[in-house]
């Protein structure tokens, strides 16, 4: 076999795969822009968007403060607070159905054309796309029960009585690891603990099994050990049940830690797209490098000062002209990454990212 | 919870004598007494109260003696039901409040209910549609509610309903009801009278409160658990009256014990310009004509109604809120 040929087979399994994997994301947006309209002007929080959830995977969304992260969760909910709405782009879910003969069909539903109030997206809300939030202390209503909360989630999903969602809530607590679960159910949330607030919530959010978890920095607020239980307990209720995660973090360690395939984002796009390793091992993007090589690390040269990367994030009302990254970027090409926005190009395998190290091709905004 | 509430009226029984001390030694403090201006009034009218009668007055209600004996009968007459005798009226106090006191009971639970329902309404609304053109007229209605003062109110309306509408405006009842039994056509008479003063006593508290329903809801929904709340798919009503909502009305409910106070002294100069038989307009002249025990009498009953509603709402407040239910004991 020639080199040729060698390149040839690759190229085409690489086809394959990448066709395979179009059938089995669970989640495909494209060109997602979400914008705040507020006094002081249009905050573009999400700027065109593109990002397949892999089925059964975790998918890691990484970038700094501000970038977009949680927007890109609210917006897949279809919970953006106002003054922000979705201005263009598709949220494909693709979902799938076993019918009682036991045949699976799929079908495809745009969640940007539903209203966010309408039965459609409430009965998808909870029992397809559940979610964890950040806070575990404020997350939970103080006047209700934990019993009761999850009961309300279990109640509006499933054909079940009062009592069997009761059955089913401690049942479910018990998965997540909680201490006698069956009183924790008739405990109030600042009885709680914040680990074990967190528990309920994860508890809560898997009631109605849904095919997708969406966890937004469901760890922040806990201390390292609580946080490593946490992540221990997704990992393996995702193993379990066979989920679908979106994990949103700042942390690289917990994505390292936690996922299978990461996305980095900056100022409202996604600039790099990555398996896990490679993008750890050979991240392409240079806002992914800085990023990489802000990390500390155990047993580095000392009295060296950790690299951080320049500048801040730009004021979110700002526009910037071609790679929004520029301003910031050791790579700056002058008349030509501040002109248009990189396309996405494929360095690898999957491994997508967004930058003229890679390819010279740009991409017409429009609507911006 | 059991524990707490009789610490409470432990409280409240302290509290409850501590105003009757302080309340009877207020009203001692001018010089002179109601019996002696009178005496001397009916002497100089040449009236017929011969020196027996007198003594046997000074007697009964221990004029001569000093502060300290004098409070004690009337607050041991107080608790067995016997309020003294109002000098003015020439009759028991007892007597002369009952109706009253049972018009004002009720009207100020009316205004309080008038208060909370449309204030929840309108503080629910203007949160939820805030910058909307309706929340921005519930706002200008509220702040000209919080700065008209009510007898203003009372009066213009009065003269507005009386010249539209043609309706009899003033008291509770119509002229030709006033003696007559309760029976359906005297209710529907008393309710075309009752709304009038209710709308204008419970105005202000209802600007109030609204400015408060609102931004405290705006606040609420806020928190994280309204959004976990709609992220398990709870239908948005649901969301904004089971979770937010609930979570909003704790300064509603803390202001109830001191709304009932406010509402019947508010009704106080309502009642004067409305020729209301209440106690406000009786407390009022009770007051000026150092008509004691007439005046204390109503001072014990307000405070009554004070202590009362603020039990009621922290009760309220415990039920609402397990936070405070658990962390008390």
């Amino acid at each position: 076999m020639t080199a040729e040929e060698k390149m040839t087979t690759t190229t085409t399994q690489t086809a394959e795969e990448t066709a395979a994997r179009a059938v089995d994301n669970i989640l495909t947006i494209r060109k997602l822009r979400t914008w705040f309209f507020t006094d002081l002007g249009i905050s573009r929080a999400l700027n065109g968007v593109d990002l397949d959830v892999p089925r059964g995977k975790v998918l890691g969304i990484v970038g700094e403060s501000g970038c977009g992260k949680s927007v890109t969760s609210l917006s897949i909910l279809r919970l953006v607070p106002r003054p922000g709405r979705i201005v263009s782009g598709e949220i494909l879910l693709h979902r799938r159905r076993k019918a009682p003969d036991g045949t699976i069909t799929e079908e495809t539903i745009d969640l940007t054309k539903l209203h966010p109030q309408s039965p459609e997206m409430r009965a998808i809300r909870g029992a397809e796309i559940a979610m964890i939030f950040q806070e575990p202390m404020t997350s939970l209503n103080p006047c209700y029960t934990i019993g009761n909360q999850i009961m309300e989630a279990i109640l509006l999903h499933q054909d079940v009585s009062k009592r069997e969602a009761w059955e089913l809530a401690g049942d479910m607590l018990e998965k997540v690891g909680m201490p006698n679960p069956r009183q924790v159910l008739l405990r109030y949330p600042h009885e709680l603990s914040g680990g074990m607030r967190q528990r309920a919530m994860i508890a809560m959010a898997l009631s109605c099994e849904p095919s997708i978890l969406i966890a937004d920095e469901p760890t922040t607020a806990l201390d390292v050990t609580t946080e490593a239980q946490i992540l221990d307990l997704m990992r393996d209720l995702q193993a379990d049940i066979g989920m679908t995660i979106i994990y949103i973090t700042h942390n690289l360690g917990v994505i390292a830690q936690m996922c299978d395939e990461v996305a980095v984002m900056y100022l409202g796009r996604v600039v790099e797209r990555a398996s896990v390793e490679d993008l750890f091992y050979n991240p392409r993007h240079p806002y992914t490098k800085a990023l990489l090589d802000s990390i500390p690390h155990v047993g580095s040269r000392t009295k060296r000062r950790l690299a951080s990367i320049r500048g801040v994030v730009p004021d979110p009302y700002a526009t910037i002209s071609g790679c929004p990254f520029h301003p910031r970027c050791d790579a700056y090409m002058p008349g030509k990454c501040d002109q248009l926005v990189p396309a996405p190009a494929n360095v690898a395998p999957n491994h997508m990212v967004r930058c003229y190290l890679y390819s010279d091709e740009g991409e017409v905004e429009n609507g911006g | 919870m059991t524990g707490y509430i009789l610490r409470r009226l432990g409280y409240m029984a302290i509290l409850i004598v501590l105003v009757a001390v302080v309340g009877f030694i207020i009203i001692e403090l001018p010089p002179g007494s109601y019996l002696e201006v009178e005496l001397d009034r009916i002497r100089a009218l040449g009236g017929d109260i011969n020196q027996a009668m007198i003594d046997a007055l000074k007697q009964q209600y221990g004029v001569d003696q000093p502060l300290h004996i004098r409070f004690w009968k009337w607050l041991s007459g107080f608790v067995r039901g016997d309020f003294g005798l109002s000098f003015e009226y020439w009759t028991p106090v007892s007597k002369l409040i009952w109706l009253r006191l049972w018009y004002t009971i009720f009207t100020s639970l009316l205004t309080l209910v008038f208060q909370w329902v449309v204030a929840i309404f309108i503080g629910v609304y203007s949160a939820t549609h805030r910058y909307s053109p309706l929340d921005y007229l519930f706002t200008v209605l509220q702040f000209i509610g919080l700065s008209v003062p009510a007898f203003l109110l009372a009066l213009l309306l009065m003269v507005v309903v009386h010249r539209t509408l043609g309706w009899h405006v003033s008291g509770f009842n119509s002229p030709e009801f006033q003696d007559l039994p309760w029976n359906w056509a005297k209710i529907v008479d008393f309710a075309k009278h009752v709304w009038l003063p209710i709308v204008v006593v419970g105005a202000n508290g209802t600007a109030w409160l609204s400015r408060v329903m609102r931004a405290n809801l705006l606040d609420v929904l806020n928190m994280q658990y309204v959004q976990t709340a709609r992220s398990k798919g709870v239908k948005e009503n649901v969301v904004i009256w089971k979770h937010a909502v609930r979570n909003a009305i704790h300064p509603l409910i803390m202001v109830l014990g001191a709304s009932l106070p406010a509402i019947i002294s508010g009704q106080l100069i309502v009642g004067v310009v409305l020729n209301l038989p209440t106690v406000g307009p009786l407390y009022f002249r009770a007051l000026m004509n150092q008509d004691m025990y007439l005046a204390a009498s109503i001072l014990m009953f307000l405070t009554f109604a004070l202590l009362i509603g603020n039990l009621l709402a922290d009760i309220l407040l415990a039920i609402v809120d397990p936070r405070i239910r658990l962390g008390e004991g």
